[in-house]
Formats: C-alpha cells, structure tokens, sequence
C-alpha cells in the first residue's frame, strides 16, 4: 500500500515534466514573449530533427526568443504531430514535419480508424527543404537506365523487388506513384527505416530502392550503386547526369521528402505573419546554409499561399497514392 | 600488418590528443551513468546528447557518442547485479546470476567480473573490429531476411535453455513475451494490432518498460512481500575480489561471449540485446554444473556482460566498413557524422583516415578508462546494498519510473512498466521466471519481420528459407540441435533438467 502512494505523486511529477512547456498566455504581450518548442515527431538523428536543428537556430535569432526542439516521438510520427494538432494556437508550439503528414491521416482512413490528427488541423508556416527522391539499383545489376528498368519491369511485373522505409512510408510512396504512373508492378519489401533500406539494397536482397540523394550518393561515389533517375521536377544539382522520370514522360512520378514548418490551426494571422518572416530571414542565414551543405539537403524555401499550394498538391497526391496502393490484403 | 601498424600509430596520435581524450572520457561517465540508470539505456542517452555534440569536431563527436554506446555496457550490470534492475536491455541475463550471487555475498566478484569481462571484450573486439572490418561488413550484408529469420529461430530453440525451472513453465513465459511482442503497427500491412486506440502503442510495448516492471517494480514488490525482511547485507573489503575458483570459471564464458557477441553485434538488428541472452544459454549448456545456473553461477554474469560489451564493436562494423547502421544506435551516430560534414559511406576509411583509426584507437583507450573506472567504483557500489531497505526500495522504483518516462517522455510507457511489474510479481508468486518474456519480447516483432520480409522477397514460396546457403546452414543446425537432444532424451530416459528440484523458492520469492 505505501508503495502505491509513493508511485502516485511521482506520476504526477511526471506528468507536470510533461507538461511544462505549456503555460497560459497573457493576452496582451506581443508574439513572441517567451521560449518556443518545435516539436520533431522523429527520434533526434532522423531527417526532420537535423533539419530541424538549425532551423531552430536560426529562426531564434530572428525572434530573438530561445527556440527548443522537443522530439517527441511515435508511431511513424503520429504522436508528435497530434500533439501539436491539438496544442494551444499561440505560436509557441510549433511542428517541423515531413511529407508523411500527408500520408499519415490517409492510411488511418483507410483502415478506418479515427484519424489520429487531419491536415487541415495545421497552418503552414514555410517550407524548409524538399529532395526529390532517386531511383537507386545495384552497379552489377543489369539496367543502365530508367528506360531498361521500366520496360523490364514490364515484361517482368511483380519480379523486380524494391525495399522501403516501411508500409505507406516515404519511399513506399515515391515507388508506388512511379509503379502507376509506368503502369509497371514492383514487388515491394518494407523494412523498418530507411537506413535498413539501404542495407537490404546494398546486400543484394531487393533490387530497387527509392532513397533520398544524400543516404545514396555516397554509395554511388564509392561504386557499389547507380542512379536511374529522379522524381523531381528538375534534375538534381549534385547529379546532373540523371534524367527525371518527368523528362522520361511519366510525369505522375513526382515526389520529394520534404520538410515545412507547421503551426496548429487558429494561430492568429499577426503570429503568423512573423513566424513567416523568422523563417524567411532564418533560411537566408549563412549558418543555417552551411549546416544544411553539410547535409547535403538543397534549401527549398516558399512560404505562405505558394507553401500551401505545394503542400496542397503534394498532400492530394500522396493520398491518391495511399488510397491506389489501398489495404494490404490480409491473407 | 606493417600498414595497420602504422595507421593505429596515427589513430593514437589522434586519439591522445587532450582534447580527443577528454571527450572519450566525458563519453565513458556518462556511458556509464546512463548504464547504470535503470530504463535509460545507450540509445536514450545517445539520441539526448547529439545535439550537444554539434558543436564539437567530427572525432570528438564520434569518439563520445562512442564512449556513451561502450560505457553503458559497462554501466548496465551494476543494478542488475545490486538490485535486480537491468540497467539497460543487454543486462537483463545479468539480473539472474548477478543478483543470485550478491544474495550470496559475491556482488564485489560479480561486479568485478563483469567490468574485466567486458574489458577483455571490448580491447579484443576493437582489434577484430581493426583488422577484419572490411570483409565482415560485406559478409554482414549477405545476412537478408531470410538469414536473419534462421538465427532468430536458433534463438527461440535458445529459449528452452534459459531457465532453471521447468521447461513447460519457461516455453509459457516465452510465449507469452512473443504475445507483448504482438502489439503495435503491423509492419508489413500497417494494421494497428492491439492499441485500443492509443497513438502511443503504435511503436508496441518497449523492451525497456517491460524488462524494467518485470525486473526492478516486480522485485521491490516481492522483497516487501516477504515475511522475514532480507537482512542487508555488509560486504567486507576483502570479499570484494572474485576468488581464484571463480576467475578460474570465467576465462572461457569471457572468451566465448567475446567471440559471440562480435559475430551477432554484425548482423544488422538489436545485437548487443540478443547477444547476452545467447551467450547465457551457451554458457549454460556447456557448464559441467547448469543446475547452477539461476542460483549464482559466475559464468552466467562473465558471458553475457563479455558479450553484449563485444556486440558493441561488431555493430560498428557495416557502420564504419559501409556507412549503413547496423541498428538504432549506430544510426544516430551516423547521423552525427553527417551533421560534422562527414558523409559514411564505403569510401569513409580512406577518405577520412584520421577519424577512422582516431575512433579506433580512442575505443583501446576507452575501454582502459573504463576499466579503471568500473573497478574502484566496486567498492562504492556494493555500499548501496548497506541501504536498509525502507529508504533503497522507494528510491529503486522513483528511478525505475523516472528512467522508463526519460527514454520517450512517455507517460504511457510508465504505466506499462507498472502493468508489468505488477505481473512480474504475480508470476514470481506462482513460479515462473521472466527473463523468457524478455526475450519473447525483443524476438516477436523482429522474427515475425524477418519471416514476413522473406516471404515477400519470394513471393510466398518457402523454399526461401533452405535454398540460399547461410539460412539453410543455421536452419540445419538448428534442427540437428533439436534431434540431438530428443536422441540424448530418449536414450538417457531423463534430461539434466529432472535432476534439478522444480521450486526455485529460496532467493526467488
């Protein structure tokens, strides 16, 4: 018995940890007053929390308030973004996502459960970075070009094998928009992350594999994989010898992991307006720059209605994508 | 020999510099302290503190994270054997015979060995990791599903070996540690399974939470419920030596574990946890004495504490050889090196020379300081068993619960260690070990990917599995395991285990 009133007030202590960041504003003190999270739905070392990193960094010097990033993490993302869905709207809890905010409310439709956040719960703040993905094969397999791998692909449907970062994850998605675009069937493998992705490629148990240039490109320097092609709309800077798939007339087959800064929905448009300007100022920052050289991720900068155009388009594409790819029969 | 020679005499030239060094060191301490904090295990402490490394060089970056990754190994078998809290996941083998010999007296030996254990495990797995990373990681990689499926299930045969009591109890518990397994996102369909609707239980239930509610919460709470309070037990300076009778048995188990826990930290997958839980179960079976085992047996702490220290070094090897994680942790330091600007990639070792011998040559120094850390630190952490236990246990479950909220921020892996802990009392009182719910749990959603992955790869065709040469190999092994036991079985009429009396109760319950 004593035990158990020990273990209540420390669960309470837990929750009040849990609970900190979030304190009642005053109405009145100008935006922003105090620290920002930017919460990152993905373990730190992950895509969005290396973006996220600098652009925490910088979007503090233009505000000129501490900007913290608080990962918090689950279910592919899922617990990170309802979190901030239905966070208070006063701009000091903000969301750094990639593409998959898209993916997730779709999939979870399409299994019918209630969704765990929907898009629309979210004001976009500005776009970050976007890289289209490549198409990346062995260098002893056979195929030369996205031309040979496709017609083979024909010949051939449901024998050339492809890895991905999981089930309706990013990579998933790039290869099915091209499997439709070609009217091509690739047998697909998911595995759990990107980086077993790659492995799974590299050690020759798949065959295909669409990946972010900087996890590929060191492969291909180093001999070991060729590029096919790319899903952007225009070629890739550091590999610019590789046609896109638009180029090649399969214009379905576009897609970029992306990463953009959210705030939830109902944050006052004054807010608003200056979260957008930090950014702006904030991705202009030679640091920042460097930081994302380093990362070898190109700055894609938009923000406002051209943020939400592209992020509209992406979204109805991704979740054509999803519902095409449909459920996974259950055998 | 003459070229590796002289590149290590480059990486210690990078790994001597005070700056390297004082950065190996901050790494082992908190290594360390992040093993010893029940619930906070390698991988929470390396994903907290790699934002704090953005600032520092690639090497000093890479030769912390390192330390951290390292040093909890070390760390992780000092509440185990204390208290019977796995410091972290890889030590949950440790809590068994750990623990049963500091009941008896022997924590200083047990800890002892477990730091030298771990010291010759990880000085002769960084010299492997030196001289043959480039061939194994490109061996590693021929390790596909279906190879990884066949070693999984190796492991489950495994199951039957792990523990002292009844094998139909220990199948029961492992069985229902594959059903905890079950929960969360179906990988290969996307399936919520057995959420009820929690977000939270998509990623399924977490080997930290379950493994500290059935150790830590389910002792405390079987330690209160006893008649007679445990007398607290004042360790003597000189019993804090292992005597010559137990160095004499953990040679072998250190040497074994050493050489086991390098070839499984390869393969891609949570090696350093799978290690220890194999290299008990070979320890026991080749053991003249297995009816030790469970009751304090020395080599039950020497292997599995020398192997999941060996693991280690092994998962460094596809990441360093291939720029590709072998898992979770080796991925976030991957991503460290990418933040300094340092692509991984095959082309790491001679692009980066200075960093990759810096790195290899800071581990030799690392696992010194350890070593030289660990065992000073003997005689203070036996001390803690003087705590009488009215102040010891409350402050063992605030750490468990404060550990198990700190890996996710979590509340809901909070009460799943509560859950669990509360069933790990109950099941005690009715007998049943839990180490196998452990391992049911880690293997489930691993082994069931694995067999699933390969079933895609071969559009359902099971010839799969026999057809390609490594996963026909084990499989083969596995079965003439199986047959050579029934043979043994039948011919002897009675197995090793009928010898052993059936109630564990003594320090159990």
């Amino acid at each position: 018995m004593t035990r158990l009133r020990l273990i209540l007030p420390l669960l309470a202590l837990a929750a009040l940890v849990a609970g900190v960041p979030i304190q009642p504003a005053v109405a009145q003190e100008p935006y922003p007053s105090r620290p920002i999270s930017l919460v990152v739905p993905f373990p730190p070392g992950g895509v969005a929390d290396l973006t996220a990193r600098p652009v925490a960094a910088a979007v503090e010097k233009a505000l000129k308030q501490p900007v913290g990033v608080v990962n918090k993490t689950g279910a592919a993302g899922a617990v990170g973004m309802q979190f901030v869905a239905t966070s208070k709207p006063d701009g000091y809890t903000l969301l750094l996502a990639l593409s998959s905010i898209s993916i997730i409310p779709e999939a979870d439709k399409l299994f019918g459960r209630p969704p765990a956040f929907t898009v629309d719960q979210f004001a976009p703040v500005a776009l970050i970075s976007a890289d289209p993905t490549i198409l990346a094969v062995r260098t002893e397999s056979a195929w030369k070009t996205a031309k040979e791998f496709i017609e083979d692909a024909k010949k051939r449907p449901n024998q050339i094998s492809y890895s991905s970062s999981g089930i309706y994850g990013t990579l998933h998605m790039a290869m099915e928009l091209l499997s439709h675009g070609a009217g091509i069937k690739l047998r697909h493998v998911p595995y759990a992350g990107a980086g077993p992705a790659l492995t799974a490629l590299l050690g020759g148990h798949v065959d295909a594999l669409a990946s972010g240039p900087s996890v590929v490109l060191p492969q291909i320097k180093a001999g070991k994989l060729r590029a096919l092609a790319g899903w952007g709309d225009k070629r890739v800077a550091s590999l610019p010898d590789i046609p896109t798939f638009k180029e090649l007339g399969y214009p379905e087959a576009e897609f970029y992991i992306w990463a953009g800064l959210f705030a939830p929905k109902g944050t006052p448009e004054p807010v608003l307006a200056k979260l957008r300007e930090a950014a702006r100022a904030g991705v202009a920052d030679p640091e920042f720059k460097a930081a994302m050289d380093r990362l070898q991720t190109p700055i894609a900068f938009k923000q406002g209605e051209e943020f939400r155009k592209f992020f509209e388009a992406d979204a109805r594409r991704l979740a054509d994508g999803v519902r095409k790819v449909g459920r996974v029969e259950q055998k | 020999m003459a070229e590796t020679l002289q590149n290590l005499a480059l990486g210690f030239s990078v790994a001597l510099q005070p700056s390297v060094l004082l950065y190996a060191f901050v790494g082992c301490v908190i290594g360390t302290l992040v093993g010893v904090l029940p619930g906070v295990g390698p991988l929470a402490g390396i994903s907290l503190l790699l934002p704090a490394t953005f600032g520092l060089t690639a090497t000093n970056a890479i030769v912390m994270l390192a330390g951290i990754y390292y040093g909890a190994m070390y760390g992780g078998s000092t509440t185990s054997i204390l208290m019977r809290i796995p410091g972290e996941a890889a030590s949950v083998m440790t809590c068994i015979d750990g623990y049963a010999m500091a009941r008896k007296g022997r924590a200083g030996a047990a800890l002892a060995i477990a730091a030298i254990g771990s010291f010759v495990a990880g000085t002769v797995s960084v010299i492997a990791l030196m001289l043959l990373a480039p061939p194994l990681a490109s061996f590693a990689l021929r390790f596909g599903p279906p190879e990884y499926f066949a070693l999984l299930l190796l492991g489950l045969l495994v199951l039957a070996y792990m523990s002292g009591g009844s094998m139909a109890k220990s199948l029961v518990m492992a069985v229902l540690g594959l059903l905890l397994g079950m929960v969360g996102i179906d990988q290969m369909s996307g399936y919520f399974r057995f959420a009820y609707g929690l977000v939270e239980l998509g990623d399924g239930l977490g080997v930290v939470p379950i493994a500290v509610g059935l150790f830590g919460i389910a002792e405390v709470l079987a330690t209160a419920g006893q008649e007679v309070p445990p007398t607290v037990l004042k360790p003597k300076l000189r019993e804090l030596l292992p005597s010559r009778a137990e160095w004499r048995d953990s040679v072998m188990p250190i040497g074994r574990g050493t050489g086991l826990g390098f070839l499984i930290g390869i393969i891609p997958g949570s090696a350093h946890i799978i290690s220890s839980f194999v290299s008990y179960a070979v320890e026991r079976r080749l053991s003249r004495h297995p009816e030790e085992f469970g009751k304090g047996a020395v080599a039950g702490v020497a292997g599995p504490e020398s192997a999941n220290n060996s693991a280690t070094s092994g998962a460094f090897v596809p990441m360093l050889a291939l720029g590709v994680p072998s898992g979770p942790i080796p991925a976030v330091m991957l991503a460290a090196l990418m933040v300094h600007g340092v692509s991984p990639g095959p082309l790491l070792i001679t692009q980066q020379p200075e960093l990759f011998w810096g790195f290899i040559a800071s581990m030799y120094v690392g696992n010194l300081m350890l070593l030289a850390l660990n065992l000073p630190m003997v005689g203070i952490f036996v001390n803690v068993l003087r705590i009488p236990y009215s102040l010891l246990y409350p402050s063992i479950i605030m750490f468990c619960v404060v550990g198990v909220y700190a890996v996710n921020g979590s509340v809901v892996d909070v009460w799943i260690a509560l859950i669990m802990g509360a069933l790990g009392y109950i099941l005690r009182k009715l007998g049943f070990e839990t180490a196998p719910i452990v391992l049911g749990a880690v293997l489930a959603p691993m082994i069931e990917l694995a067999l699933r992955q390969s079933l895609a790869m071969s559009d359902g065709r099971y010839s799969i599995f026999v057809s390609r040469p490594i996963s026909g190999t084990l499989l083969a092994f596995g079965a003439a395991l199986v047959l050579f036991n029934l043979v043994s079985w039948v011919v002897r009429g009675l197995d090793w285990r009928r010898r052993i009396p059936l109630d564990e109760k003594g320090e159990n319950l």
